[in-house]
């Protein structure tokens, strides 16, 4: 029960908080308020579907790290602020027709097919379990996606850099 | 909640990111639009790890949330390096790909 | 019947081929002109020397079915025998005519190494090339033992017309006469060729022994549309013996040299015609529509001929109109069923024609002018060149004891016996009218006053000398024919009465040129309508000429117009539109990113959509 209110309250945060960082024509508005509106209705989510560590990682990186860079990039770039919808999005029924097909499409897939028992909650710790398949079957992942961050950042500083 | 309706919910956000990616003139919004569509999949990726027992799926999400950082970061700085040569970021603007 | 040899046959082909296969492909021969002349002439004597030895060998068979006289070999092979053979059929039709070729290209050849005296020695040798290419194809054409080879000498035969006659070829007259004869002949050759592809259709053979059989059993009989077949296959002969209405050609041959207009416009290829339907006899027997047809035609061409000779003033044009009549003779006679007739005036004009071509080649040389306007009185000076210009002119006129008389007799009773009684009548007019201008020539040449400024030195040897034999043949000819064996059955009045038409002829002649007691403005104006028409060559020439110049060339003009609008516009078209289409399809590039995942997405949709089908 408690499990049905919270999820539907979620639900209507985290769209809501999605329509607002799409339609808002203030960009400032955009990326501080309904951004991490939206990624914190996600995190709780997550600790809905059982994961309170990933809940943990979304609140840190997401609504911490990336709408600090965005905040960041808003600032030294100019033009955030917009009269109406329509000086800042542009072919807005266009873009909307796509989007509702898209959807729509993907709902095909999800309404037909049965719906499968829930199976209980796992046991034991999930940290545990989680840093075991890490190092264990996803340890190349975890390798590559080190050497990933480490080419993001040089790139990022590079991009970054002084003009000389 | 069944498993249906977390898969509902990661599709409509899906499909507003999309919109957003779109229709959004600023490049800073394109990216807010990409934002958005990550997180839904990410919300796919959990409920499928919880509902069948599987935690690649968590494995997965936190690899993809790594990713979307990064992502973000460089992403960023291309944007901010445009617009010290171009003094814009209006996507309408930025057509030297133009045939 | 009596059959030769065929080795000699190949022997008789082979010798001009070799001749000309020598002078054409050593360049050093053919330039150094008199050594091409001597093998060139040694060839010809060759091959007259097998020829003669061939005929007079022929083994007499008396008793026992006929036996097939060719010898042939496969030369395109196919299921259930070969389609097509080559070889030589050597029968009593063949080896007189083989005889009448190689002999009056021999001579004719002795004759132009004189006539062409100052022409360079490439040209000369040029010229004995084409003489042994000739002479090897009309051979080919008189021995071929089927209907394809015939036909595919028939073909060399014309080409060789064509290089002989314009062998002056920077001279545009020459040049423009020697196309005219191809394309005249080749209207007649798809006639041809039509013909005998369409009898192989039906029969499944050329071969003319295979033919005659199937003719004899009555089985070609049966095939329908024979008289389209047959008169098709005239068509050819109509073009190349200078038939009503494809004569147009043969007077503006006349451009090429004189010893060619001997050899192949009067003695040799266009008689090529006449001897393919004495070839093909028994074949047309079966179809005797066709046969009065070429009876009418034939004796309606020899009247028609004989008019513009009487108005002409070039003297080879009289001569030109004269074979275009001559043959009209050879023809009605076959059409009237006689072709032994036929062959025979084709023999005997064979050799008085040549003699009197080679006799004008010798007056042209004497006045350098063909004019006879411009000539008369060269009997004093020429006596000897004048008695055999005689001769060849009362052969021609039919006079006895001369062999025009008697072969003329068996066509006149032909005719008659045939039952074609206009025919006869217009025969017997052209006889009065060859008389005429024939004599007409000779008073206006020989006789009178000198108009003309005559050479002052003589007559090479080779043209004398040539022209001296052949007057000497045609004498021994003619006795040979009135004390050999007389066949036919012709009235008695008959003899009579074509001696009194060349009689009268004559005299017109004699009375009008000789003693001018007629004006010969007077005689025009008496026959106004016809001298009127005569002089205009009564407008096929220029119908001809408008024909082709509206038909042919505005059937080139539309066919072009078709190609550079229809089928280049068609690719121009593609191809704008291929460019205009890339200018289009460019505008997708807009270089907005969203623009693309715009495109990203539609192609996300699509998959899901196409997954959904599928699922």
């Amino acid at each position: 029960m408690a499990e049905t209110v919270g999820f539907w309250v979620m639900a209507v945060v985290l769209v809501g908080g999605s329509l607002g960082v799409v339609l808002s024509p203030n960009l400032f508005h955009a990326a501080v308020l309904y951004l991490p509106a939206a990624l914190v209705a996600t995190g709780a989510i997550f600790w809905l579907l059982e994961s309170p560590f990933l809940f943990g990682v979304q609140l840190l990186l997401y609504a911490g790290g990336v709408v600090t860079i965005v905040v960041f990039a808003i600032m030294l770039t100019e033009r955030l602020v917009g009269e109406s919808i329509r000086q800042s999005s542009r072919y807005v029924f266009n873009g909307a027709v796509l989007a509702a097909a898209v959807f729509v499409g993907l709902l095909g897939f999800v309404v037909q097919r049965a719906v499968p028992p829930a199976p209980p909650a796992p046991a034991g710790e999930q940290m545990v379990a989680l840093g075991r398949a890490l190092v264990g079957p996803f340890g190349a992942a975890l390798q590559l996606l080190a050497v990933l961050l480490v080419v993001a950042l040089l790139g990022a500083l590079y991009f970054a850099r002084a003009e000389d | 909640m069944p498993l249906q309706a977390y898969l509902i919910l990661a599709a409509l956000v899906f499909a507003i990111g999309l919109f957003g990616v779109l229709t959004r003139r600023n490049a800073v919004g394109i990216l807010l639009g990409i934002e958005l569509m990550l997180n839904a999949v990410n919300i796919n990726l959990v409920a499928f790890a919880r509902f069948r027992a599987d935690i690649g799926g968590l494995v997965f999400t936190m690899l993809t949330i790594a990713i979307t950082v990064a992502e973000v970061a460089v992403g960023l700085a291309i944007v901010i390096a445009i617009f010290r040569v171009r003094r814009t970021i209006e996507a309408d603007h930025l057509d030297l790909l133009r045939g | 019947m009596r059959t030769g040899s065929p080795a000699l046959a190949l022997l008789v082909l082979a010798l001009p081929a070799a001749s000309f296969l020598v002078i054409g492909l050593l360049p050093p021969l053919r330039r150094a002109g008199r050594v091409a002349a001597a093998v060139s002439v040694a060839a010809m004597g060759g091959a007259l020397t097998a020829a003669v030895i061939m005929w007079q060998a022929a083994r007499a068979i008396l008793d026992g079915p006929p036996r097939n006289p060719s010898a042939t070999w496969s030369w395109i092979p196919a299921d259930g025998g070969p389609m097509a053979t080559v070889g030589v059929m050597v029968d009593e039709l063949a080896m007189p005519m083989c005889v009448l070729v190689t002999f009056i290209s021999f001579v004719v050849q002795v004759y132009s190494y004189a006539y062409l005296h100052d022409e360079a020695p490439p040209a000369l040798g040029r010229y004995y090339a084409y003489q042994s290419l000739f002479a090897f194809s009309m051979l080919g054409l008189v021995l071929a033992p089927g209907f394809l080879q015939m036909f595919i000498f028939w073909e060399l035969v014309g080409v060789c017309s064509y290089l002989l006659i314009g062998f002056w070829y920077d001279r545009p007259s020459a040049a423009r006469a020697a196309v005219k004869a191809f394309w005249i002949t080749k209207l007649g050759d798809l006639g041809f060729v039509a013909g005998i592809v369409m009898l192989w259709a039906a029969t499944g053979t050329f071969d003319f022994w295979t033919l005659f059989g199937l003719a004899d059993t009555g089985v070609l009989a049966a095939v329908p549309g024979l008289s389209t077949i047959m008169f098709l296959i005239y068509l050819g002969a109509v073009g190349k013996s200078a038939q009503f209405p494809l004569h147009v050609w043969l007077p503006d041959a006349m451009e090429g040299p004189t010893p060619v207009s001997a050899l192949i416009h009067a003695a040799t290829m266009v008689t090529a015609g006449v001897y393919m339907v004495a070839r093909a006899f028994p074949l047309f027997a079966l179809t005797p529509d066709v046969l009065s047809l070429i009876a009418w035609v034939g004796a309606f061409t020899a009247l028609l001929a004989a008019t513009m000779a009487c108005v002409e003033s070039d003297i080879k044009r009289v001569l030109a109109y004269s074979t275009v009549s001559q043959l009209g003779y050879m023809m009605a006679a076959a059409g009237a069923g006689d072709y032994h007739a036929s062959v025979g005036h084709l023999l005997t004009h064979g050799v008085f024609k040549a003699l009197l071509f080679l006799g004008a080649g010798v007056i042209i040389h004497v006045f350098h002018t063909n004019d006879m306007f411009r000539m008369g009185g060269l009997f004093a000076r020429l006596p000897w060149t004048g008695v055999a210009f005689l001769v060849g002119t009362l052969a021609l006129a039919g006079i006895p004891p001369f062999p025009g008389f008697f072969s003329k007799e068996t066509i006149l009773a032909a005719v008659l016996n045939g039952g074609f009684k206009l025919p006869f009548v217009m025969l017997a007019l052209t006889s009065l009218l060859t008389a005429f201008y024939m004599f007409r020539a000779v008073f206006l040449v020989f006789f009178g006053r000198a108009h003309g400024h005559a050479e002052a030195h003589g007559v090479p040897l080779a043209m004398d000398g040539v022209c001296r034999l052949l007057a000497a043949v045609t004498v021994i000819y003619g006795l040979v024919l009135a004390f050999g064996a007389h066949h036919g059955e012709a009235p008695a009045w008959l003899p009579w009465v074509s001696m009194l038409v060349a009689g009268a002829g004559i005299a017109l002649a004699w009375a009008t040129y000789q003693r001018e007691a007629i004006a010969p403005s007077r005689l025009s104006a008496a026959l106004a309508p016809i001298d009127y028409l005569a002089r205009r060559r009564y407008g096929l020439d220029a119908l001809y000429a408008g024909l082709y110049r509206i038909v042919l060339l505005g059937v080139s003009r539309a066919v072009g117009w078709v190609d550079r609008y229809l089928v280049d516009g068609v690719l121009n078209v593609l191809s704008a539109a291929a460019l205009r289409a890339g200018d289009g399809l460019r505008r997708l590039q807009t270089g907005q990113p969203q623009d693309y995942v715009y495109g990203v997405a539609v192609g996300v949709l699509l998959l899901l959509v196409w997954a959904h089908l599928t699922s």
